[in-house]
């Protein structure tokens, strides 16, 4: 398994990422290498990433420095990965923020293709939805129901066995 | 709520795909979250669920030629209206609580009725003949199935077109008893079917156990093997290459 630090870029090297609303980010070189960030960076001095403001980008980069040392996963750990829903304090903490950027996060982590990141923020999304009834989470999320009421009471009743599981 | 892509939705919902209560709650929020949750929920609810719920549901789903292989028995099956998914179309293993589950749907809508009375049919057959509709129900709606157990009595209708089967890579049979045309049809499964790779055969109760050793002869795909309480001498093992 590789541990990380086998990345081809030493300590010393940066590289500079430049947000959609362009600010910039001076980054251990190492961080683009180990994410498909390096794939939007074009090999010169400077990459710009499009969709991801710098206020988003910011807490993305911190979280990617943070965790720049843990092992990288294979495809194959993929299932274990995403069933261990155990959030770490330094995680929790982190994602300690309103919802918007939460799902800003969310969204970054999902088009810069940083899975540990993703599975990070769906499990704490997931988490903030346990235990709520179907009205307790609309509200939580500010979803509407488009259901009908006959609609959602066959819902109900052909998905009933689910309840106490 | 800044909207989230449907595979962002899927990975919040699946961190918690056995958390069945936590899926529910979740489904009956909207329809687009009922559409992404609904794949998730049903792929293998019959690994463990025994919910005389979960079968009632299933049943809503049986064909008439399904429904008609009940009819012999005068089990009156539920009448709620023509479900809004047809849900099995998700599922990817049919386990084997679904044996259990039937038996409690049974005793609920039956027996504690009072509509018979245990002595008067014989129970293991009244739940191998739904067993065996919903089984076939399981075999024509699920197109990514890909593990089925059988538990108990074996007919052959419900296996006749297992060796068609495309998806299956996994199969276990549990204290089964089985006649002639379903042995055969056990055997052409082990024979024909190139996608099994994986067999679990325990307690088969059966006399004609040698067809079974020339199927596994021509078999090609199988990778493990459990065979557990069968008759070595019945089954021939010796004649074959296994």
């Amino acid at each position: 398994m590789d541990n990380g630090t086998s990345n081809s870029a030493s300590e010393n090297e940066t590289i500079t990422l430049k947000s959609c609303d362009g600010i910039e980010f001076h980054i251990d070189a190492r961080i683009a290498n180990r994410y498909t960030l390096l794939n939007n960076w074009n090999g010169g001095e400077s990459a710009c990433i499009p969709n991801v403001n710098g206020k988003v980008l910011e807490k993305v980069l911190e979280w990617c420095e943070h965790h720049i040392n843990d092992p990288q996963l294979n495809c194959g750990d993929d299932d274990s990965r995403r069933r261990n829903t155990i959030i770490e304090e330094w995680d929790e903490n982190f994602l300690s923020c309103d919802q918007d950027m939460l799902f800003e996060i969310i969204l970054a982590a999902n088009y810069l293709e940083i899975k540990p990141l993703l599975d990070l923020g769906c499990k704490t999304v997931a988490n903030m939805m346990k235990s709520k009834s179907p009205e307790e989470i609309r509200s939580a999320f500010n979803i509407d129901n488009d259901y009908t009421p006959e609609e959602e009471e066959q819902f109900r009743k052909e998905n009933e066995w689910a309840e106490d599981y | 709520m800044i909207p989230l892509p449907n595979e962002c939705l899927f990975e919040i919902f699946n961190n918690f795909r056995t958390d069945y209560k936590f899926l529910f709650s979740c489904l009956l929020v909207n329809r687009h979250w009922c559409r992404i949750i609904i794949p998730i929920l049903w792929s293998e609810p019959t690994d463990s669920i025994e919910n005389s719920k979960l079968i009632r549901t299933c049943l809503l789903i049986l064909n008439s030629e399904e429904q008609a292989q009940l009819i012999p028995f005068k089990i009156i099956l539920p009448t709620c209206p023509k479900p809004l998914f047809e849900y099995t179309n998700y599922t990817t293993s049919c386990g084997y609580s679904l044996n259990d589950g039937i038996i409690n749907w049974l005793n609920e809508n039956y027996l504690y009725k009072g509509v018979y009375d245990e002595d008067d049919y014989n129970y293991d057959e009244l739940v191998s003949a739904v067993k065996c509709s919903l089984i076939s129900m399981f075999l024509r709606t699920s197109r990514g199935l890909k593990c089925l157990c059988v538990k108990g009595i074996i007919y052959n209708r419900e296996i006749k077109n297992l060796y068609k089967n495309t998806t299956i890579t996994t199969l276990k049979f549990y204290f089964n008893r089985v006649d002639y045309e379903g042995i055969k049809a056990l055997a052409d499964t082990i024979s024909k079917n190139t996608s099994l790779t994986s067999l679990s055969i325990y307690q088969l109760g059966s006399k004609d156990l040698k067809m079974l050793a020339e199927a596994f002869r021509k078999n090609v795909s199988l990778i493990s093997l459990t065979l557990c309480g069968i008759n070595i001498v019945n089954l021939a093992l010796k004649q074959t290459k296994h």
